[in-house]
């Protein structure tokens, strides 16, 4: 059969592609229960922390609501990494690209489907965490914060992150080492940030959990520990890394044997 | 490589577009061997065509370069008259059918070929058809972790039906089947032929091959060994042997051999004679007042032939197995 309409398309590819994206995605168990998992961590924090009360005198509601963001961005990080490196391990990666042999339209699907997933994902489950922490705290105690469009910003951060995973685990292929490589990124400069000296608020400061940390408005994000940079300033640097990393790691898979 | 290209191009001007795979010069080097060796070859229309190979000869490379998986080192491969990569529906020209385990398992079959239809804008009751067609509609909804190597082959068959495609490239389509599901496949296949379809399939299994196809690419270490019909295979490569049975046994190889024939014992006795024909062997008897009570020209068969032909061109044998590790081996 020759197929001439979808011959003289030249970008007809990209839809369908997103679509076989994402029809991946929701369909393997595995991918579900990591987003599941991602959307019920940081609300099921919230209700640990407000019910606990454990927050400095100095919080504010909105960071303490969202304790559970950073423990959750490692999940996603993962995820993201698994999308591309799950389909090595399981030999899927050949029959994609025989359906789908342009190798930058495979990238791009999956950056967006991991991306938008992502969004949608965390910005619920920051939205739920934020409500159930106004409820169960009182605003007199504590200083609300500033919800609005910090989460916004904080669901972005998790896009960034999920497709900063897809690019690493499209650089090295294997699960462990790229699930290893991106948890990396994300906790050693928040646990090891002191060992960096003077650099430390560099290296904390331009680290995924900084953004985050600053626009949830959380007392931890101290001046020491993550710089002077502002929420919004530290995700666009974190987006301008994960882009550049993108870029890189496509040309790689474009260039590499399957 | 610029001068293949430009072939690629020229042919594809001069030609009206047949559902064919033309391999022209195709290399594959990797870092330790040369797994494709200036290969080649065009498979063509309305029939089978069989791609023999001892394992590690370069087969399943081959048909990853096919299917741009791997890029060539030198050369190129079309499908339908362009690269692989070119094509924009590729799942509508071309279906494959290289790893029959190449599936996650914690997904289902339908949803496995429901994610290959939209990738593609196939419609979605397709799924169901091919499913019907590979006799899997009872575990569509079941993961195919449960699947065993058969259910799997079928599974990998119904994504490579999917697109309706013209032309279809099988890599060790019969492994793993019993032989209920062997014979269900080489009908298919056949079937597929017949309807004026690109068949492509490798296998090293010969005896498949003489049942199957109807024409042949054998390569050995890489390389082109022969490109053929199945009979003009076996006519071409195959020693003239004569089968001679005589009372005067021993005298009948003495008198042969001083004429420079080879003489050797048949397994089910007499001699096998290669050297002069039938014609020449039963004059020489004659001449020398010996009896003969068979004279009978044997034709090897495929086996024996591709045995024959291969056997100089196998590369690993079961003493560097471990050699047989690297990429370029079958996958």
């Amino acid at each position: 059969m020759f197929d001439v309409t979808a011959a003289a398309l030249p970008r007809s590819g990209f839809r369908a592609a997103v679509r076989f994206e994402w029809t991946k995605m929701t369909t393997a168990r595995s991918t579900l229960w990591t987003l599941a998992t991602l959307g019920v961590l940081i609300p099921v924090l919230a209700v640990f922390v407000a019910a606990t009360g454990s927050l400095q005198p100095d919080d504010t509601i909105l960071g303490a609501s969202l304790t559970g963001t950073v423990g959750s961005l490692v999940v996603a990080a993962a995820s993201g990494a698994i999308v591309m490196t799950g389909e090595h391990s399981t030999g899927t990666m050949r029959t994609t690209l025989a359906a789908c042999p342009r190798r930058s339209t495979v990238m791009a699907a999956k950056a967006i489907v991991v991306a938008g997933t992502m969004f949608v994902v965390s910005l619920a489950a920051s939205t739920a965490a934020y409500l159930i922490g106004s409820a169960m705290l009182s605003g007199d105690d504590y200083a609300s914060g500033d919800p609005w469009p910090a989460l916004l910003g904080i669901a972005l951060g998790f896009s960034a992150v999920g497709v900063l995973g897809l690019a690493v685990g499209t650089a090295l292929r294997h699960s462990a080492g790229a699930v290893s490589a991106v948890v990396g990124v994300i906790l050693v400069p928040s646990l090891f940030g002191p060992l960096f000296g003077d650099w430390q608020r560099w290296v904390g400061g331009a680290s995924p959990t900084a953004a985050l940390e600053k626009l949830s408005q959380t007392s931890d994000a101290t001046v020491e520990a993550v710089g002077t940079l502002g929420g919004w300033p530290s995700l666009v640097v974190l987006i301008a890394y994960t882009l550049v990393a993108v870029v890189g790691s496509a040309r790689l898979f474009a260039t590499r044997d399957t | 490589m610029i001068a293949s290209r430009w072939r690629i191009w020229w042919r594809r001007r001069i030609r009206t577009v047949d559902p064919m795979i033309e391999a022209i010069g195709l290399t594959k080097q990797y870092s330790e061997a040369l797994a494709v060796d200036e290969l080649s070859f065009r498979v063509r229309p309305g029939r089978v065509t069989g791609f023999l190979g001892p394992n590690g000869a370069g087969k399943s490379t081959t048909m990853r370069l096919i299917l741009g998986l791997d890029r060539p080192t030198a050369g190129g491969v079309t499908v339908n008259g362009r690269p692989y990569e070119r094509i924009r529906s590729p799942l509508r020209e071309v279906g494959a059918l290289l790893d029959a385990r190449a599936f996650h398992g914690g997904r289902t079959a339908y949803n496995h070929l429901l994610g290959l239809a939209r990738s593609n804008g196939i419609p979605r009751p397709r799924v169901d058809e091919v499913l019907g067609i590979v006799g899997l509609e009872s575990v569509a909804r079941k993961r195919t972790r449960d699947f065993s190597l058969g259910m799997g082959q079928r599974l990998g068959i119904a994504a490579a039906l999917l697109g309706d495609p013209e032309v279809l490239i099988l890599d060790e389509p019969v492994n793993g089947l019993d032989t209920e599901g062997i014979r269900w496949m080489r009908d298919l296949m056949k079937g597929l032929a017949a309807e004026g379809r690109t068949v492509f399939l490798s296998s090293h299994l010969m005896s498949e091959m003489e049942l199957t196809a109807d024409h042949l690419i054998v390569i050995g270490r890489g390389r082109l060994i022969a490109d053929t019909t199945v009979l003009g295979f076996i006519e071409s490569n195959s020693q003239a042997v004569t089968v001679v049975r005589s009372p005067q046994a021993a005298e009948l190889r003495t008198v042969l051999e001083t004429q420079g024939a080879q003489v050797t014992l048949d397994p089910e006795g007499g001699w096998r004679v290669s050297g002069p024909d039938a014609a020449a062997i039963g004059d020489l008897a004659l001449a020398h007042g010996i009896g003969v009570h068979e004279l009978s020209p044997r034709l090897s068969s495929l086996e024996e032939v591709y045995t024959q032909l291969t056997q100089a061109s196998v590369e690993y044998r079961g003493s560097d197995l471990a050699a047989a590790t690297g990429p370029g081996s079958e996958a």
